[in-house]
């Protein structure tokens, strides 16, 4: 029996060459005609207005925060799931879902909470809340 | 014994060296076929499906069922001029798609891809296999967010902004409702939950049902299967790229080889979805009469198909509504189905 990862860094080494050699095929059949206005940003053909980085209003971070959360759970979960019927035969039911029960129990009151303080929503603009009368 | 194994132990060497050399050849042979697969149903395929969803007829010219559309395009894509717009950030946006196909490739490494002709074609088949599969399959949320910041294009940045978005209202939803089969499984390991399968569930007028996980917990087969809609970025979850809204959203400002590559990763990526959904609710690669690997291929095609489906029938949620459903509907429903696996799989 051989070490999975290695078959896996190989896959990987494969998986990273196959893409950069139909970059390299394509980059000796392509032709290349610089034109004026040819590499202008598409903005459904009109001349682009203004800086595309600027300082954005991302209407989710509250959600993001969460996601940390609530991920870092899910790892936690897995190797809950993996001995989960053997601690049933050998210990009872009760002691091996119960903690996990109080686990995620604790996470849905979490979950309530920020759900009831409006943090799992859609943050609208200003600009949105007045012209559509909330978001 | 797995595919790699198969092909090192052919190798007059043995030890790490043949090992990788056996895994080399594996993926390059796993992944050609992918390729290929990609070519019939992404260029040829997706069409016809499309076009017999809306009463149209859609290629038929280049060859038999116009099948050499395939050649065809693969060529005009490929020696298409690649126009860098003014202003981009360049080892991202290069990196971008280059990230999101190797990711998708990635995952294909543990699938396993079923038996033909007595060989078994799973490359690798490690303990942690259903973990390692769930992390490579968002690892492309990265090359998303590079691609679409990187463009210095108003529509990529607001479909990369999306994509986040939808991640993180699915991305958790999707991994709960995975982990509830390995309460029944007992193991993370593929090749075992695809094992644990086998086992008849209920005998109908002698036909034997297997227990497939999709038989067993439908509920969990029918959330898993719409968090990863979502996942793959398909209608009506299709928010990150949303035709009529951003144009082409994250992917606006890719052309030539580069476009290609988006293309190809976002069909593997639904492939590579199909064959998590194959493996750990349909029974993998198990199936009457014909070889496991035509079983898996045909059940990672007819997931596709349903993509495909819902991609014409279903209109799009707004990125609002999208945050929503995955909040406060999909993420509770999904520890619900964990909790009652759990008391069933105790109680039994």
């Amino acid at each position: 029996m051989s070490n999975p990862w290695i078959a896996i860094g190989a896959l990987a080494v494969v998986a990273i060459v196959i893409p950069v050699s139909m970059i390299v095929v394509s980059s000796l059949i392509r032709p290349s005609v610089p034109e004026q206005g040819k590499t202008a940003v598409y903005e459904s053909g009109e001349i682009p207005t203004g800086d595309t980085r600027i300082r954005f209003n991302i209407q989710y971070y509250m959600i993001a925060l969460l996601f940390v959360i609530f991920d870092i759970e899910t790892v936690l979960i897995f190797p809950w799931t993996v001995i989960y019927s053997d601690a049933v035969s050998q210990f009872g039911m009760g002691s091996a879902l119960l903690p996990m029960l109080i686990f995620i129990g604790v996470l849905g009151i979490g979950l309530v909470w920020a759900w009831r303080n409006g943090a799992v929503r859609w943050i609208g603009s200003d600009r949105a809340r007045e012209t559509t009368g909330g978001a | 014994m797995t595919f790699t194994e198969t092909i090192s132990s052919l190798l007059p060497i043995s030890g790490p060296i043949a090992d990788f050399i056996g895994g080399a050849v594996a993926s390059l042979l796993i992944i050609s076929f992918l390729m290929s697969l990609v070519a019939v149903s992404g260029i040829w395929g997706k069409r016809k499906i499309t076009a017999a969803f809306t009463d149209r007829i859609a290629v038929n010219r280049h060859g038999p069922f116009g099948l050499l559309i395939i050649v065809a395009d693969a060529v005009r894509l490929l020696s298409k001029e690649l126009i860098v717009p003014d202003g981009v950030d360049r080892p991202a946006w290069d990196l971008g798609p280059l990230v999101m196909t190797s990711s998708a490739l990635l995952g294909f490494a543990v699938i396993p891809m079923g038996d033909l002709f007595g060989l078994n074609l799973q490359i690798a088949d490690p303990q942690a296999g259903l973990a390692y599969v769930f992390a490579t399959a968002s690892i492309a949320s990265v090359g998303l967010v590079m691609a679409g910041y990187s463009s210095n294009n108003k529509y990529s940045m607001l479909g990369g902004l999306r994509a986040v978005a939808q991640n993180l209202a699915y991305e958790i939803p999707l991994v709960v409702t995975g982990v509830s089969v390995v309460l029944f499984a007992g193991s993370l390991q593929l090749s075992e939950i695809v094992a644990a399968q086998g086992e008849t569930l209920v005998s109908l007028g002698g036909v034997a049902i297997p227990s497939w996980y999709a038989f067993v917990n439908p509920f969990a087969f029918i959330l898993f299967m719409i968090a990863n809609l979502a996942e793959v970025g398909r209608n009506p979850f299709d928010v990150p790229e949303a035709p009529t809204e951003i144009v082409a959203g994250w992917q606006t400002e890719y052309s030539s080889v580069y476009f290609v590559l988006c293309y190809l990763s976002e069909f593997i990526h639904i492939f590579l979805g199909g064959a998590i959904i194959a493996t750990i609710f349909l029974g993998g690669p198990a199936g009457p009469f014909l070889p496991g690997f035509v079983w898996m291929v045909i059940k990672i095609l007819g997931v596709y198909l349903f993509t495909q489906w819902c991609r014409s029938a279903i209109p799009r949620v707004r990125i609002d509504q999208l945050i929503e459903i995955g909040w406060k509907g999909l993420l509770e429903l999904s520890f619900a189905n964990l909790v009652l696996t759990a008391v069933i799989v105790g109680l039994l």
